[in-house]
């Protein structure tokens, strides 16, 4: 590896493309994000650029990597990065980015809330164990807090504080979001105050992700940009999970992304332009 | 012997005995006795395999919500929504595939709830369609072992169910003909084992998504010379295979075990995705629900009795653990996947903890959500991610 090397990981989310370039320290030296929109490969480009075209690794056709990079990606659109040298799911580079970030010793539970996806992923002798995902549903998800907002006309950015000035504990009961968009009008009609409803629909997130699966490690970390966005999420987990060591991961909408161009530096190890998913499950359970 | 040729023949055959007056067609539930109706002289036809067909080719997305605005859930086996929804709306897939018009009527339909219940409400609409007669084999479910008073109760549905077929064919049963059909569908089903077990070899010769395919015939033509024939041709043609270590997924580096249902509609995809990671499904409870080598010519009703009662669908939950956990160990198994059904309860042996009573054991297992004909409950997406992280982790 020379040592202007950069290596690159590139989450392709159902709503963010975040990306992460870090060098062969694994030091990051570059962070973009933007929206998830259509064509996606232009926009992907554009987000790998950042405010600083000549960073880019692409070369100038916009198609192919620069020599001296390499780049990974992950998320629900990782397979149509056609530039990407590697692909690898989202439950890995949450991971190897968590991993590195916080260096933990012991076993210890990722809870990753995605757009469209959570997970629970379960970590063992420094790998992945067992993990789960949502079902196909949108309960427990960041589309199902986007979506009640939009319901009750509520700026993203601002859910936060309404939740904090809650004085009332209520449960939302359904766990579909149409449903619960309906017990939302319904309660609101009997008069009740959006800051409950708000912090209700925090608790009823977490909720659902602690149906998924047992939590059975003491350390419990959270990643992924809802987490991230919604501090509202966290403050209830620790409620729910008081006996818990939790942490939340540095700049955790990127972990993903920098879990990727972690992987990308140890691919660029092997020399190869192009690696084969047979390839990369063997790097990951080396 | 060629596989497309051998089910064209078929179904261009009931065709015609759909539309011979002097020929007798019956309707079967897919581990129905076949035996018995063959012995009897009637041609048969499996709606299972039709509503399969209708997954595959994904007409189903078109006849599903036909079913559902007759009346028919969505939450409901989605072989039943695709099968009366084809009917309501006058297509079948037999019309591009072999030229055949319509799906052939009945004049008997005869299932077993060996494998669920929906497949009653199912024959039950097509029986009030055709006004042709019914009659269902209601044996014991759930079972932990069979017993000599469920084999009794069975052998005793099927006396009654031979009485009726022997007044709508106007000549009784000769013995000998069943004898001829239970040791045809033995010689078949015990071939079609061993098709199966070549997947023991390393690598693989077959996969999961392969075995769907070849697994037409001990469907659909059990107590036929015919499916006997091309089990044997094909266990030569695997054998060579494995002799000449002829990879199904080539460069085979993790085993798996599916449980539960095909999705139809995703076969071709699928087939890729575990190829891509190198991953090879060797073995299933799906395609190893129609073996049933109890079967014995000499003693064809008991035995077949206890053959129907004792498959994996109809059996209770530690029967189910220790089956799967016995093909763990034979096929060397690295991981199971359990594919959770929407619309197969019975078929999705995921819902009640077994997942985590196999992780327990060390077992690698995960749950993927889909079904096996509505791709309104499957995401291409997330099942890709699951399986492909499974892979990883492994």
């Amino acid at each position: 590896m020379d040592a202007g090397h950069l290596y690159w990981g590139v989450d392709c989310g159902s709503t963010q493309i975040k990306v992460v370039a870090c060098d062969g320290d694994g030091k990051i030296v570059h962070k973009h994000i933007g929206r998830t929109l259509f064509p996606l490969m232009e926009h992907v480009r554009e987000v790998l650029s950042g405010r600083d075209t000549d960073l880019t690794p692409l070369t100038d056709d916009g198609k192919t990597v620069k020599d001296n990079h390499t780049v990974v990606a992950t998320g629900y659109g990782r397979k149509h990065i056609d530039f990407a040298q590697g692909t690898l799911t989202e439950i890995s580079a949450h991971f190897l980015g968590a991993q590195e970030l916080l260096q933990l010793d012991g076993p210890y539970t990722i809870v990753d809330i995605g757009g469209q996806d959570s997970k629970v992923i379960e970590v063992h002798d420094g790998r992945v164990g067992q993990f789960v995902i949502n079902r196909k549903c949108a309960a427990g998800t960041g589309a199902f807090i986007e979506e009640l907002a939009h319901r009750l006309e509520v700026k993203l950015e601002d859910l936060t504080d309404l939740a904090r000035a809650h004085d009332k504990e209520m449960v939302l009961n359904s766990y579909c979001t149409v449903f619960s968009g309906q017990e939302v009008i319904k309660i609101l009609m009997h008069g009740e105050r959006l800051e409950n409803l708000i912090q209700a629909l925090y608790a009823s997130v977490v909720q659902r992700i602690l149906e998924m699966t047992n939590i059975t490690t003491e350390t419990v970390v959270f990643s992924g940009g809802v987490m991230n966005y919604n501090p509202v999420l966290i403050d209830l987990f620790k409620q729910a999970l008081p006996d818990n060591k939790t942490h939340l991961v540095e700049n955790a909408q990127y972990c993903g992304a920098y879990g990727a161009a972690l992987f990308a530096r140890g691919l660029a190890e092997k020399q190869i332009k192009r690696f084969s998913q047979s390839e990369i499950n063997a790097e990951l359970t080396s | 012997m060629d596989m497309k040729k051998v089910m064209r023949d078929y179904f261009l055959d009931l065709d015609q005995a759909a539309k011979d007056p002097e020929r007798k067609v019956a309707w079967c539930t897919s581990v129905g006795p076949a035996e018995i109706l063959r012995a009897m002289g009637f041609e048969v036809f499996f709606p299972e395999n039709h509503g399969a067909m209708l997954g595959a080719t994904r007409m189903c997305m078109d006849t599903i919500p036909k079913a559902n605005a007759f009346g028919y859930s969505p939450d409901i086996c989605s072989y039943l929504t695709s099968d009366v929804g084809a009917y309501l709306k006058g297509i079948t897939p037999l019309t591009k595939a072999y030229g055949i018009e319509s799906i052939p009527r009945p004049d008997i339909l005869v299932y077993n709830t060996n494998q669920c219940k929906d497949v009653m409400h199912w024959f039950e609409y097509f029986a009030r369609e055709f006004d042709a007669p019914i009659f269902g084999i209601h044996p014991p479910t759930n079972v932990p072992e069979v017993e000599e008073s469920h084999i009794a109760d069975v052998v005793k549905q099927f006396e009654e169910l031979i009485g009726v077929l022997e007044k709508l064919q106007g000549r009784r049963m000769q013995p000998e003909d069943l004898q001829r059909t239970c040791a045809l569908s033995k010689e078949a089903t015990d071939l079609w084992a061993e098709v199966l077990e070549t997947a023991m070899a390393r690598p693989s010769p077959l996969s999961f998504f392969d075995s769907t395919i070849y697994m037409g015939p001990i469907v659909v033509l059990r107590g036929t010379e015919v499916a006997r024939d091309y089990y044997r041709v094909l266990l030569a043609d695997l054998k060579i295979r494995v002799a000449a270590k002829v990879a199904a997924v080539p460069g085979e580096s993790k085993r798996i075990y599916w449980d539960g249902m095909p999705i139809w509609g995703r076969l071709r995809s699928m087939s890729e995705l575990f190829k891509e990671n190198q991953a090879c499904v060797v073995a299933s409870t799906y395609c190893n629900s129609w073996i049933f080598t109890d079967f014995n010519p000499q003693d064809p009703l008991p035995s077949m009795a206890y053959a129907y009662i004792k498959i994996f669908i109809n059996r209770n939950d530690q029967y189910k653990e220790d089956y799967i956990r016995k093909l763990v160990g034979e096929y060397e198994i690295d991981g199971v996947i359990f594919h959770d059904a929407k619309t197969c309860p019975n078929n999705s042996n995921s819902q009640y903890n077994l997942p985590s009573r196999l992780r327990d054991e060390g077992i690698p297992a995960v749950v993927i959500n889909g079904d096996l004909c509505d791709l309104r409950c499957f995401s291409d997406e997330q099942s890709a991610t699951v399986i492909e992280a499974f892979v990883e982790t492994l």
